[in-house]
């Protein structure tokens, strides 16, 4: 339950662009400029998931100059909740690949960390979704964000007013941070992609199932506050399959045949935006984000495998975000 | 000695063994951050099955937290505005004669602890322009922290707490009506299809899927009205869904619920038993669940449920 999409919309209008940017007289709501000179997106044809995977994941990322030799690396995937035969979370060979690079290219560890955001047994989540079998074969330790340690956190950006959360230690510590979402839409938030992906750091101990505290903030200031927080270094999104409509649940699987690396989240959220047809300008927190964490004009993406395909047919979205879509 | 029995002298070691200096327990075996939860369910799970000074210090840890207002905070060290986690703490010291004063102000915080759209401004907005969750914000129950909305399982949980605690007193004057509305909340949020999860039946017109341990916590709580669609419906839920459990947790609430609905779960008690290396699971609070589950009627008692 949250805030609609209008009062958000309208919120984030006059809440965020309205203060932050078009008055100029205001400070602006973040504390640090994150953005990279450049950003390197890759794009990877990859039809289905299969142990192939590790091939296409281990070759993309050798277009990237990223140095993880005696890092702790932290995969955080979108693990949400399981429905048979849905296209929810992000798949657990995509991690099992990347994993498996990231130890070979010299990984002090590799943890798979998540904190599902609707469901509290978060090892029935595991179970059912593949995880537990995959990562107990390849004994890669599994930390439950819901549940780590917690520490006190102040925000690095000030759009929700929030001042501070209470942050899984395991997350902080992280030298390498890599995002892995599924690409899909969001009945609340248009899109989730690398920078939603975030919520799921933010322990449901501390702030309950879903984290309603965030919804009430307002969701698109919160993905901002947390991303400015914890800097994701690193994005592989899951669009082998995506999803479309009444995401994060109950949309409908989409075959979009696609894997997105970037070293930079919001260059990667618009990338994923383009392939799905959408306008990444008009999602409101890739567009604020593209004022101090990362870069959302092409001009500035360097693509380094495929070019942007955007589909014949947009994405279906719910009605309130007709409006991203291009065409 | 039957296998349970020894499964049981497993997990309680275990549970002891992982009791930090401070009497709380962490979430997790690898953390060292005690929190109200983990240490609620294992003092409940010990009871009289462990040497008195872990319940003891147990108790003392919770006592020694208990914020100013009169709340419990989700762990040591948090913010002091309070929790979700007070009827828990309020419901694992109920017998506890020094704690009588303690109980009082957590019942008072209780009481005045309520979610968001009891309010009535909140109310008009979820009747007129947020309708995409399909709730009644008249019926209301308890957030999972202040500033938000009323979800299932502390609702749930305050509920139980109630049952344990009496209430008659001057200054509970407000408990009968949040009981009411807490007991209309549940019956309001559950899935159309039966069950409940964490409080968000329909959005956007669709049914949202059930989740078998949020269903048996609302069973629990809702005992007492068993002639209740929603019940008799969640009870089926429950006994659709449990064959195919093999997650611990979700599979100890569901044997705590359907113990209380009189059914038979011996066969779901040796699948529980026969999960491998249970006693090594990290999350401590689902090794006190089994432990509970295997040991139901104590349990059920424990937790406040009438049956």
């Amino acid at each position: 339950m949250s805030l609609s999409r209008r009062d958000l919309l309208v919120g984030s209008a006059a809440g965020v662009a309205g203060t932050s940017v078009s008055t100029p007289f205001f400070l602006p709501k973040y504390h640090v400029d994150r953005r990279p000179r450049r950003s390197r997106v890759a794009i990877l044809h990859a039809e289905q998931y299969s142990q192939k995977l590790d091939e296409v994941l281990a070759a993309g990322l050798l277009l990237f100059p990223i140095d993880i030799h005696d890092k702790r690396v932290v995969l955080k995937p979108n693990l949400v909740d399981y429905a048979p035969g849905n296209a929810i979370n992000t798949h657990p060979l995509l991690i099992l690949a990347a994993a498996e690079s990231f130890r070979r290219m010299g990984a002090k560890s590799v943890i798979v960390a998540e904190g599902p955001g609707h469901q509290r047994d978060t090892h029935f989540v595991l179970s059912e979704s593949g995880y537990e079998q995959f990562l107990r074969i390849e004994n890669i330790r599994f930390v439950d964000l819901n549940r780590d340690e917690l520490i006190l956190t102040p925000m690095r950006a000030s759009y929700t007013g929030i001042n501070h959360l209470w942050l899984p230690r395991t997350v902080l510590e992280a030298d390498f941070l890599v995002s892995m979402p599924k690409i899909k839409t969001h009945h609340w938030s248009g899109v989730t992609l690398s920078m939603k992906n975030m919520f799921g750091i933010v322990p449901g101990s501390r702030y309950g199932w879903p984290k309603n505290i965030l919804h009430w903030k307002g969701i698109q200031e919160s993905i901002l506050d947390i991303c400015a927080t914890v800097p994701i270094h690193f994005v592989i999104a899951d669009g082998i399959v995506a999803m479309e409509g009444n995401g994060p649940l109950n949309g409908t699987p989409r075959p979009l045949g696609k894997i997105v690396l970037a070293d930079d989240p919001v260059a990667a959220d618009a990338t994923c935006a383009r392939l799905m047809g959408l306008e990444s300008n008009r999602i409101i927190h890739i567009r604020h984000g593209s004022k101090f964490l990362g870069n959302v004009y092409p001009g500035l993406i360097d693509l380094v495998a495929e070019p942007v395909d955007p589909p014949l047919t947009p994405f279906q979205t719910v009605p309130e975000f007709q409006h991203l879509r291009t065409y | 000695m039957t296998t349970d029995t020894i499964l049981c002298s497993y997990l309680i070691a275990e549970l002891a063994l992982r009791q930090l200096p401070c009497g709380g327990w962490a979430a997790l075996a690898s953390s060292s951050q005690p929190a109200v939860e983990p240490t609620c369910y294992s003092a409940l799970a010990l009871g009289p099955a462990a040497p008195t000074s872990h319940t003891e210090r147990a108790s003392e840890f919770l006592l020694r937290i208990q914020n100013p207002n009169g709340s419990w905070p989700a762990f040591a060290g948090d913010d002091q505005e309070g929790a979700w986690v007070t009827a828990l703490a309020l419901t694992t010291l109920c017998h506890l004669r020094d704690a009588i004063t303690a109980r009082l102000k957590g019942l008072n915080w209780l009481i005045n602890f309520v979610g968001r759209e009891s309010d009535w401004l909140w109310k008009w907005k979820f009747r007129t322009t947020d309708c995409h969750v399909r709730f009644d914000p008249d019926k209301f129950g308890w957030p999972w922290f202040s500033g938000t909305v009323s979800w299932v399982v502390p609702t749930a949980f305050a509920l139980l707490a109630f049952k344990r605690l009496p209430y008659s007193s001057s200054g509970f004057e407000q408990a009968p009506f949040r009981i009411e509305r807490g007991i209309e909340m549940l019956l309001d949020r559950a899935c159309p299809g039966g069950g409940w999860n964490a409080g968000n039946g329909v959005v956007y017109g669709e049914p949202v899927a059930p989740h078998p341990d949020d269903t048996a916590i609302a069973l629990l709580a809702l005992t007492d009205h068993p002639e209740e669609a929603a019940v008799q419906s969640g009870v089926q839920y429950l006994e659709y869904a449990v064959p195919n459990l093999m997650a611990p947790w979700s599979l100890a609430w569901a044997i705590l619920a359907l113990a209380a609905y009189g059914q038979a779960t011996e066969s779901l008690q040796r699948r529980l038993a026969s999960i491998p290396d249970l006693q090594a699971i990290e999350d401590t609070s689902t090794l006190a669940l089994s432990l509970l589950a295997l040991d139901h009627e104590r349990a059920l008692l424990d937790l406040g449920v009438t049956t």
